[in-house]
Order: structure tokens, then sequence, then C-alpha cells
């Protein structure tokens, strides 16, 4: 019976073929959307490239603090004494890694001056993070420790400072806001969440040691634990140990708080500003995803049930032959089914084709910078997924409503 | 075989009211010959509907086998129709995409049957028809008549118990009539029940038993 789903199938596609152009067209549009977004946040969340062990660790990203009235509320970056005083002696955890956020510096190199992004990170940075490192080294505790004016490099930066190979670049001088650092090492470009910039240099490489009494400032923090299983606990004793920290002018402020999250956790409660709470809202983002994409699928949906419609309506003698010859209500509609969720599924070869050219532009064209996405067999199945419930939302009506014609009328053309 | 008793059809749309059937009692024996004849818009084709199962009757039952079938489900009546019946068309109603083969398979899909058997058996019913040089042509690469005769060929893949024929020759020319009225007499003598609509006196002639409808209503 499946076999002959499909050649029918098959027949109809071949002899409608204006039809089934413009339902294909209507398919892959809408999938490559789709999956384009699929493929980033597969990219932006999954353990990947140079957040390869994100699957084990957390983030401190943010810190809420309110005022004793409860009328003041403050979102704020670490400080980097909260990380080295309440964070770092964490126990159960393989390590504690400090961050600056990116911030925009000015190189001067001759006459030339480009505007980059700086990190400063200690040491145990570069061990939670996986870079690729394609010439010289990365820093290490020691250097951090003696304060050495070195800095790190991606490769469009030191390729852009410093023309021709990576190792071009190495032992040359930058002068980076009014401080000079010497290049020690050259990374692959990596765009991922903790992980953009285009120049590191040690923490200790600020004008000012300052920083090194700051509970709020410009950091944050990577919490590295010995396996996935370990995370729940180090959530409830990050927040255990928020709920211990005490401003340093508690008048101003009464509460600190601040939560170890996932990279989903982490994107979430920025942007439900869940900062209260242990709960980051990452269910209602992905909901309101799904939900989106599921409208965003129901337009062109609701046009394919039009034309499939349509189409069907085409085949009222078929529907009366079949059912005078045996055929149930249900059967004919498995058959209309199949027959949409086929197309589906070939829009969606076609989609994965288009999405991994649409891709590959978005790559080349810089409009994310540093970004690199691959369709991998998640992507795969996740499109194949989007264009079988694709196949189902838009054949399911249609093929309900029309199998059950009554084959008497549908022998004579009539609905 | 198949009893109509106090049948009545009526068809509604939104304005108009058509008594299509009145109080109709029909028995049509197995192994029968039986021609329907009567004015357009008579009744003749729903009464031919009815029999089939292709239609519901608003009044009275329909029996076959003995078995009223007024209260089957869908699937119920499907497999009847399958099993059962079998359907020749004046338009022939086959299926453009498919090719003559696969047109003559069609009953057997509705069936558990094995894809080769299913093969095996539309040759057989093909060649029976006399068309087994054509199974790979689609329809429209064929006369009236020979489409006509796929469409036989379509109707006894199956083997039913009885053919329901809707002006069978009513589409093709005196001599390709004359054919196909041949083959139906032919699968008739075979034992096969034959029910056939028609407005052509001399083949009703060759039937066992002539039944005229007029009104919505036998008179003879």
């Amino acid at each position: 019976m499946f076999r002959n789903y499909l050649l029918t199938a098959w027949k109809v596609f071949m002899r409608r073929k204006l039809f089934t152009a413009i339902n294909l067209l209507c398919i892959v549009l809408t999938l490559v959307v789709l999956m384009v977004i699929a493929s980033l946040l597969e990219t932006a969340f999954r353990p990947s490239g140079v957040e390869g062990k994100s699957e084990r660790f957390l983030q401190v990203f943010m810190v809420r603090m309110e005022s004793p009235g409860g009328n003041r509320v403050s979102n704020t970056p670490l400080g980097y004494k909260l990380i080295e005083k309440y964070l770092k002696p964490m126990p159960g955890v393989e390590r504690v890694a400090a961050v600056t956020l990116p911030s925009s510096v000015s190189v001067y190199q001759g006459p030339n001056v480009s505007e980059l992004k700086l990190r400063r990170a200690d040491a145990d940075y570069w061990k939670v993070l996986d870079f690729t490192l394609l010439a010289g080294r990365l820093p290490t505790a020691a250097d951090d420790a003696a304060g050495r004016m070195i800095a790190v490099l991606n490769a469009s930066s030191a390729r852009r400072l410093f023309p021709g190979a990576p190792k071009a670049a190495l032992g040359q001088r930058i002068d980076v806001g009014g401080q000079v650092f010497e290049v020690v090492g050259v990374v692959e470009d990596a765009m991922h969440l903790n992980a953009y910039a285009d120049i590191w240099a040690p923490i200790s490489t600020f004008a000012s040691s300052d920083y090194r009494k700051e509970l709020t400032g410009m950091f944050t923090a990577l919490v590295l634990a010995d396996s996935a299983a370990d995370l729940p606990r180090i959530r409830d004793e990050v927040a255990r140990i928020s709920r211990s920290v005490v401003h340093d002018d508690p008048k101003a402020w009464k509460t600190m708080r601040f939560w170890a999250d996932g990279k989903l956790d982490l994107f979430s409660r920025i942007l439900t500003n869940s900062g209260e709470t242990p709960d980051s809202g990452a269910g209602k983002v992905l909901a309101t995803i799904a939900v989106a994409m599921l409208l965003f699928m129901l337009l062109p949906a609701l046009n394919l049930v039009n034309l499939n419609t349509g189409r069907i309506l085409e085949r009222r003698s078929e529907i009366g032959v079949r059912k005078a010859f045996g055929a149930t209500s249900r059967q004919l509609a498995v058959q209309f089914v199949v027959e949409n969720v086929l197309l589906c599924l070939a829009g969606g070869l076609i989609a994965l084709a288009a999405t991994a050219g649409v891709l590959a532009w978005l790559e080349s064209a810089g409009l994310i910078p540093y970004l690199r996405v691959d369709l991998n067999l998640a992507v795969f199945g996740w499109g194949m997924l989007i264009a079988t419930v694709f196949g189902l939302l838009s054949g399911v009506l249609p093929a309900w409503k029309m199998s059950r014609l009554d084959p008497v009328h549908a022998l004579k053309g009539a609905v | 075989m198949i009893k109509l008793s106090k049948v009545s059809k009526t068809y509604r749309t939104d304005k108009v009211e058509t008594l299509a059937l009145k109080d109709v009692d029909l028995h049509v024996k197995k192994g029968e010959f039986v021609a329907m004849m009567g004015p357009s818009g008579c009744g003749k084709s729903t009464l031919l509907n009815l029999i089939g199962l292709l239609d519901r009757p608003g009044q009275g039952s329909v029996e076959v086998e003995g078995i009223p079938i007024t209260r089957y489900r869908d699937k119920q009546v499907a497999n009847l129709r399958n099993s059962t019946f079998g359907f020749i068309f004046q338009s022939f109603h086959l299926i453009p995409d498919l090719r003559v083969i696969d047109n003559v398979e069609l009953p057997l899909l509705y069936r558990k049957m094995a894809a080769g058997e299913r093969r095996r058996l539309a040759r057989e019913a093909l060649e029976k028809v006399g068309l087994g040089a054509r199974m790979d042509h689609y329809p429209n690469q064929l006369s009236g008549g020979q489409q006509q005769r796929v469409a036989i060929a379509r109707a006894i893949v199956g083997q039913p118990q009885v053919l329901l024929a809707d002006e069978p020759t009513g589409n093709l020319d005196s001599k390709m009539g004359e054919e196909v009225m041949d083959i139906l007499l032919k699968l008739n003598e075979e034992g096969t029940t034959v029910v056939m609509v028609t407005h052509d006196e001399r083949e009703a002639r060759r039937t066992n038993r002539i039944v005229r409808v007029f009104d919505g209503q036998l008179v003879a």
C-alpha cells in the first residue's frame, strides 16, 4: 500500500509540475528561514568549537543588587573581587576563570588605527575554553602573576595588523590604548559568547589594580565542573554564596544575588530579566521560540492548505473511483497526507542545500563576526522534523476534508 | 443477493428538494443480468448507487446476502464494496496518472494481498478483456472502447459477485458498444450478477430482466 502511495505521489507531482514547483518554493523558503535560525541556535547553545566543554561549565554573568527599601535595583557585571574572594575558593569544581566582557580599544600600528575588541582574562580562561592555537603560545598563570604585557590576537586581527602567516605577528608590539603589548600567540577566530574578542591580555595588565577591590565591575566568571552531573550542586552552591555576599556599602545595597547558568539559561535570564529567582525563564523562552516557529510556519501552511485543497479537488473523480472500489476515508486521507509530507520532505532536502548556501554566505558576508556554523546531523534532523510537521500541518485538513467526499458526488465531479 | 425494501431517496439543496426514488422494492437474484431503463433523471443511477452501496437510502433498507447494511460504518461499507461489487461507469473514470495495469490493480490495493499476486490478477483481467498488450499504456493512449475494457478489467479483477454498470456503452460507438456488451454477457454466463443502466432497448433485450424506472418508481 505504501509503495502505491509513493507511486501515486510521484505521478501526481510529475503531472502538475507548475503546482509542484510553487509548492516546493513555498516550503523551501519557509524551511530555509527556520533552518538558518535552528543552525544559529544550535551553534550558540550546543557545546561546540571553542566552547566544546560548555556542557560542564556554568557562567556567573550578572549581579542583581537591591536597595534596602527595594525601590532601587541594579544589574551589573561581576567585579574581580567577587570572583577571587567568593567563587574561586568554591570547593568541588575543576576551576573558575575570570574574564572581562569585550571592550572596544584603539590599536595603533604604525600610522594605522584599528578598533578591536579586547578581553582581559586569567590563565584559567584558556583552560576552560578550547581555543585553537595557530602560532605561539597562550598566557600562563606565571604571566598573570608577573603582570607581563603580552597579548594574544585572533587570526583576523593578526592578519589585519601583520599581513602574512599567523606567526608573522609573534614578537610584534602593539599599542593598545596607550599600553604596549607583545604578541605571544595567535588563535583561530571564534564568535562564541565567552570567546568573542579580537585581542586578549592577562588581567594583571590593567593600568590600575583597583579592579581587585571591586565586587561589581566588568567581569564574568566561568565555573568548570569535573562532570556535567555536578552542575546542579554548583548552581546551589553559587546561590548559597550569593546570599552570603555583603556589599561594600550595605546601606546602599542590601542584597546581592547572582546565579550560575548554562548558556541557554544565561541567554534566557538576560532576555527575561529574571535576576531574582533561580529560574532563568528558559522554559518560557523555549516555549516562545517554539510558538514563534509554529506561527511562522502557519502562514505558508495555510497557503499550502489552500493549494492542496485545490489540488485534491482536481482529483474528485479519483476519490470517487477509489471509494467505489473499497477505499475508506481514512485510507484516502493517509494517501493525501503522505503525498504532502513527501513533498515537504523533498522541500526539506532542497531547503537543506539552500540553508547550507545561506549559512556559507552569512559566514563570508561578515554580518555576524567570526561566525562558523555548520549544518550538522542535529540541524538536519530538526530540518526534517520541521518539514514533516509542516507537511502534516498543511496536509491533514484538506486530506481529511476531501477524503470525506461522498463517492456519488465525487464521481460526478461535485463537492 | 441484493434486496431493496421500501427505499426512498431525496436530494436536498438549499432551496430545492428532489425526490429521486420513492418506495422502491427490488430484488436482484444471484446470477441475474438485470437492465434498468427509463428516461433521464428518473432515478436509475440513484438506484444503481444504492445497490452498490455508494449512497445510502433516506428511508427503507438495503440487504446484501440477507444482511441489512443500514447501520454499517464507513469501513464496513468500504470492505463490502471492495469484496462484492465491481463498478463500470459511462465515462470510464480511469485515473489518468496511472498506467493501465496500475488502474486495474486499484481494487486489490484495498485488500491484504502481495504485490506480485495483485500484478498477476491484473494481468489476467486485462487479458480477459483483450488488452494484455496494453498494460503499460496510459489511459489517454487508448481509444474509448479500450478504456471501457480497462474499466471492465478493473471491475472484475477482484472477482466481485456483482457488476454494476452505469450506461457502459453510452460513450461508445455501436461496434465498441457491442464488444463491451459481449464481455458483460460472457461474465454473466460465468456466474457474475450484472445490473446495468442503459438507454438502449436492443442491449436491454439481451439481458434476463428489464426493470423500468419512471419518476422514481419501478413501473414494470
